[in-house]
């Protein structure tokens, strides 16, 4: 989600929010001889509103996983989950007196600090990050599909080079039997020499396309050996030779997509579980609190 | 042949339409990390609780005198009814007493407002000031009627506190020894072996000090054959025999080297009263021999030579109590006659001030780096006993007063809150392996 004018209803609430709190807080600890606790009664505002904050920050992802309620739209969750979860750790640590005390209240502060850190990034990733797969990945497709597609894109070339040499498992010195016709005759030289190319150095890129010893995985390089393989091989070959290289090309774009997925999404591996520990500890230290 | 086209069609053909049914890269580390960081949580926080403890939930690190009672939670957090265990004031009363501030407090706190535990070590009686303006930033007494005992309106030391009362009032010594610091701390003061320079240290020493005093004779035995360190808090009061003893003798009689004993009247009179008679009766000899008129006596007509012992011990007698009821003696007291002039005097009480300041508590020792007079400047120069010499507030402002760079201003550092006078020690209850390990 782009941080854009639309968010700024909610920056303002925030920012007064965060206002309010703190003024509060700062009366509170200036007028509290024995200095802040989480367990004043004012503390223990503090702390239930920033648990309730927190709540509604991890909701959203009950809220993703149900996209069919009704319960307010995608983003208006998303937008409060940004600035809502942002105030929370102001008001958790107005309720903590900015100290980290025991173990357990360490560990949460420890993991609000993780949690939020990460959602900075994420939020500032989630940003930036998406014009450039638009620029830099035009042959975008769904991550889950890509090693489907990439199957189909193997097929795909294999089918193509077949139509001009036969299939890829007949023997190389066969005639191609079942070679697709062709408006023009193609000598066998070249044949045999397209056939070869293609399975030394064409044929294990598109099967393991994530190999990084292949020449063709550097897309600058793949353009210098098609270019060779249009000096070397006769005019005839030449569309087939672009359609290899558009489906290697393709390659290269599903490689990049898979790595600015991981920067787009990489940063909720430490997101999201530490939230869900933070949400679960925080309410047995909620409960245990009470108790001492 | 034809150029490679990526169509709508052809691209929707290619998907797998059950894609979303198997998880697969981050979403699905996501869900393994997220379970796998609870269980390691929840597995945290269960192994403190199949244990017993709960240690995880402590608030942080107890005071260092509780250091003992760190790890047993229950010794403070005892069970009550139900889901609470909280630290209650009957925990505290269990090893402390805590009596009363004042008989006129208009409430009482609970120990833990005060003395709040969990904040790491540091003494637990280092409350905040705040502890104590709140009261006394706007005092009230019980019965608002009465007038006011105390400054009402104290928000701490470095402002509001009030110059100490008993100058604040303009208040005198009340003591009736007389008495110069001046005079005694003039150079090449006369002492028993010779000139003597005296200092401040050589008069004011803690009790309990086990070293004799510098310009004593051998009469002036060591204070104490303690060994225990002496409290060098407060310094002892001025006391004749340790003291002034030395100088000011007490001789009443040219043939006696021993001073009276510096007690009441009748007793000095019993004394010299059995010194002349006994002296007489081993030198009855002596009793028609008339005495060189005594320079240190007013001058007055001869006495005619005594007739029998009885008559040379009244007129002896009689120049003894002259020379002590009306010279030695008056040096340093204050004396009235009011059963006539040849009756025993009435000595005035001394009425030496130990503690000036009896609402606070001071430690020479922790000062002891400084002058005595840079903070008692007025010793130096102070020739009347009525002379109240402590110093005023704004000397220890000088030192204390808010900041990392400067000493403790806080009302703990001189104030306490619970009168100990009250103190009801309790009987202690734990056995040593309850607190041991």
């Amino acid at each position: 989600m782009r941080i854009d004018h639309t968010h700024r209803p909610w920056f303002v609430v925030t920012l007064i929010a965060a206002a309010v709190a703190t003024v509060v807080y700062i009366l509170y600890a200036v007028n509290t001889p024995t200095g802040p606790r989480g367990g004043s009664a004012l503390g223990l505002t503090f702390g239930i509103l920033g648990y309730g904050l927190m709540l509604y920050a991890g909701l959203i992802g009950a809220r993703k996983k149900v996209p069919t309620w009704r319960i307010g739209r995608g983003q208006t969750w998303m937008r409060g989950h940004i600035w809502l979860g942002t105030l929370s750790l102001l008001i958790i640590l107005f309720h903590a007196g900015f100290a980290f005390r025991g173990p357990l209240t360490t560990a949460l502060m420890i993991l609000f600090f993780l949690v939020i850190a990460s959602g900075i990034a994420g939020a500032a990733l989630q940003h930036f990050v998406p014009s450039v797969m638009t620029q830099r990945v035009p042959m975008e497709t769904i991550y889950e599909e890509i090693p489907h597609v990439r199957v189909q894109l193997c097929e795909e070339a294999d089918k193509l080079v077949a139509s001009i040499c036969g299939p890829m498992d007949a023997d190389d010195t066969e005639e191609p039997a079942a070679a697709v016709t062709t408006l023009v005759e193609i000598e066998q030289g070249d044949k045999a020499r397209f056939r070869e190319i293609y399975l030394q150095q064409v044929r294990p890129y598109l099967a393991d396309p994530e190999a990084r010893q292949a020449d063709l995985a550097d897309p600058l390089r793949s353009t210098q050996i098609f270019e060779s393989m249009r000096r070397l091989l006769g005019g005839q070959l030449h569309g087939v030779l672009d359609d290899l290289e558009n489906i290697c090309e393709e390659e290269h774009q599903l490689s990049r997509q898979i790595r600015i997925y991981r920067w787009l999404h990489g940063w909720l591996l430490i997101h999201v579980p530490l939230s869900i520990v933070l949400l679960v500890l925080g309410g047995v230290h909620a409960v245990m609190a009470l108790r001492y | 042949m034809a150029g490679r086209t990526r169509t709508t069609k052809k691209l929707a053909q290619r998907i797998n339409l059950n894609y979303f049914k198997t998880l697969r890269g981050i979403p699905r580390w996501r869900r393994i990390l997220s379970g796998v960081l609870v269980a390691l949580g929840v597995a945290w926080l269960g192994w403190y609780a199949l244990a017993g403890t709960p240690k995880p939930y402590n608030a942080g690190p107890v005071s260092h005198t509780h250091t003992l009672i760190g790890g047993k939670c229950e010794t403070c957090h005892a069970t009550q009814a139900g889901f609470e265990h909280s630290a209650t004031d009957k925990a505290c009363l269990t090893c402390h007493d805590g009596p009363i501030h004042h008989a006129e407090q208009t409430f009482s706190p609970a120990c833990a407002s005060c003395h709040v535990e969990h904040k790491g070590a540091f003494r637990l009686a280092a409350t905040t000031d705040e502890a104590c303006t709140q009261c006394h930033a706007d005092l009230a007494a019980k019965d608002k009627n009465a007038p006011p005992r105390f400054v009402s309106n104290i928000r701490g030391f470095d402002g509001t506190h009030p110059q100490f009362a008993v100058l604040r009032s303009g208040r005198i010594d009340p003591g009736t020894i007389k008495f110069g610091h001046q005079v005694h701390l003039k150079k090449d003061l006369r002492g028993p072996r010779g000139p003597v320079q005296l200092q401040c240290a050589d008069c004011h020493r803690p009790p309990g000090l086990n070293q004799p005093w510098p310009f004593s004779i051998a009469q002036i035995a060591p204070v104490s054959l303690s060994a225990a360190l002496p409290d060098r808090s407060y310094m002892e009061p001025i006391n004749y025999e340790k003291h002034c003893a030395t100088c000011h003798t007490l001789q009443f009689d040219r043939r006696f080297s021993e001073s009276v004993p510096h007690k009441e009247p009748k007793v000095v009179y019993d004394f010299v009263v059995e010194k002349l008679t006994g002296y007489i009766a081993e030198h009855p000899t002596q009793i028609p021999l008339v005495d060189e008129p005594d320079k240190r006596l007013p001058s007055r007509p001869p006495q005619p030579p005594a007739r029998n012992a009885r008559e040379w011990v009244a007129e002896r007698l009689a120049d003894s109590e002259l020379l002590l009821w009306r010279k030695a003696c008056k040096e340093c007291h204050l004396e009235s006659f009011p059963n006539g002039n040849d009756a025993l005097p009435v000595v005035s009480k001394a009425a030496i001030t130990a503690r000036w300041l009896p609402h606070s508590n001071f430690d020479h020792e922790a000062h002891q780096m400084v002058a005595c007079a840079a903070c008692h400047a007025k010793a130096p120069t102070s020739k009347e006993t009525s002379d109240v010499l402590i110093p005023g507030v704004q000397v220890c402002r000088d030192c204390h007063h808010a900041g990392k760079e400067a000493a403790e201003a806080r009302c703990f550092e001189c104030h306490n809150y619970h009168d100990w006078t009250k103190e009801k020690p309790p009987v202690g209850k734990f056995a040593v392996s309850q607190l041991g390990k």
